[in-house]
């Protein structure tokens, strides 16, 4: 729990420099693609925190290449 | 549009230089030395060789379009919807090599100098100096580089001259006992990290620079010093450790570091020298991270890259963390897959790139001339 609140403390601040000045000048796209981003990394982070599974790119590239590299290899 | 800066070709011999290096330095001797035994600087030199071959296509492609990084490259060239395919793939690349790289300087950390403390807490460390040089902007980086290069040479030069004492010629014979067919598949991984990743640099290399001709010059100057220097520790790594020591090692060159011994009065000196290491590794990790911050706001056609940085880096610190559960896994990846996946986006992208380019080249001029 404690690690959770810490890392929504850490988005609270990022927001809290971030989004000030998006506002003001009126950057639409910005704030979208910046608000995405934000929730993907709270989510992923604090589900680290609760010891939960992450997909992990690398599994995904294993299963892309593997047979690649089997057929050479062999 | 997004802030332009512009820095000078010497900014970027540096930056070349500094890549080039990056995470070879630590690991690259090991791999070379697993297939090739003591003729592992045979493959190293082979590397080097091929490597500047690569970089000399990669400043072809970026010199096509002086005034576009790759990711407009991309866009002008298959378009608006297979471009940003291709961009996103180079950005998926560039972003996971980044906490790749976290990783290595995560472990490395933990391993050799802080051994009590997590890995969590040298990587958040870590992030936060990468995110901030990413605030400051391409220019601030490329200075500091210029500063950095002088510390990194010192050292080097003060590695070389220490450990010559400790060299053993019998170590490296019997030369080209190996076949030239394992040299050649056991120099892949110096190119792939050394040479292909570079690729990274065309965020940087024609649109950002003064004088792009001159620097096409500096971009293979700076790959060759590079190799120069990687083939120059794994030459030392084989002389001192011999090669079963180097092969087995997972930092063979901080080995090195430690048989440092001058009258036994200079010994264990390797904390020091692992300053090295950390210099290289954090401006390959920059770089990494600008091309993928930079190349995300242009996908998108954002106006500032910079409110990108702090949430992208809260998703690498994590993906650093759970990207590799041991170090046996990562290296398995590193001589495997790493090696597939590194030729697909870094290798058949740009070929593809050059017969599209061939194609249209007509078309392209007669846009280029409409624009104008």
């Amino acid at each position: 729990m404690l690690k959770s609140a810490g890392i929504l403390l850490v988005a609270a601040v990022i927001l809290f420099i971030e989004v000030p000045s998006l506002l003001e000048k009126k950057h639409k796209k910005e704030l979208i693609v910046f608000s995405i981003l934000l929730a993907i990394g709270v989510g992923l982070s604090i589900a680290y925190s609760f010891g939960s599974a992450i997909p992990n790119p690398i599994d995904l590239l294993t299963f892309i290449y593997k047979p690649l590299h089997d057929a050479i290899t062999r | 549009m997004l802030p332009t800066v512009k820095i000078n070709s010497y900014q970027f011999l540096v930056l070349v230089i500094l890549f080039t290096i990056g995470t070879s330095i630590l690991v690259i001797p090991s791999a070379l030395a697993a297939n090739a035994k003591q003729d592992a600087w045979i493959a190293a030199i082979l590397g080097m060789g091929i490597g500047l071959l690569i970089v000399w296509l990669f400043t072809k492609i970026g010199l096509w379009f002086p005034n576009l990084t790759y990711i407009q490259v991309n866009k002008t060239l298959f378009g608006k919807w297979i471009g940003n395919i291709f961009s996103l793939l180079f950005i998926f690349m560039t972003f996971l090599y980044t906490a790749i790289l976290l990783y290595y300087s995560g472990s490395f950390l933990t391993i050799h100098v802080m051994p009590n403390t997590p890995m969590a807490a040298t990587n958040i460390l870590f992030a936060i100096i990468l995110v901030m040089a990413i605030r400051l902007g391409l220019e601030t980086i490329a200075r500091s580089a210029e500063i950095f290069i002088a510390i990194f040479f010192i050292l080097f030069f003060i590695l070389v001259v220490f450990i010559a004492p400790e060299v053993e010629f019998k170590n490296i014979q019997p030369v080209l006992e190996i076949d030239i067919n394992k040299i050649f598949q056991s120099s892949l991984p110096l190119i792939v990290v050394s040479s292909l990743n570079t690729i990274s640099l065309l965020m940087i290399f024609p649109a950002f620079i003064n004088r792009p001709s001159s620097a096409k010059k500096h971009f293979l100057i700076g790959n060759l010093i590079g190799g120069l220097i990687v083939t120059i520790i794994t030459i030392l790594c084989i002389l001192v450790l011999g090669s079963d020591m180097t092969a087995l090692q997972m930092f063979p060159s901080y080995e090195l570091a430690k048989k440092i011994n001058i009258g036994n009065f200079v010994t264990r000196i390797e904390a020091m020298m692992a300053a090295l290491w950390i210099i290289c590794l954090y401006f390959k990790m920059v770089i990494y991270f600008y091309a993928a911050v930079f190349g995300l706001a242009q996908m998108f056609q954002l106006k500032d890259y910079r409110p990108l940085t702090y949430p992208l880096g809260m998703i690498v610190v994590i993906l650093s963390l759970v990207i590799f559960p041991n170090n046996l896994e990562q290296s398995v990846y590193d001589t495997t897959i790493d090696i597939y996946f590194s030729l697909t986006i870094c290798l058949l992208l740009p070929l593809l790139m050059v017969v599209v380019y061939a194609i249209r080249k007509k078309q392209l001029q007669k846009l280029r001339k409409h624009r104008n």
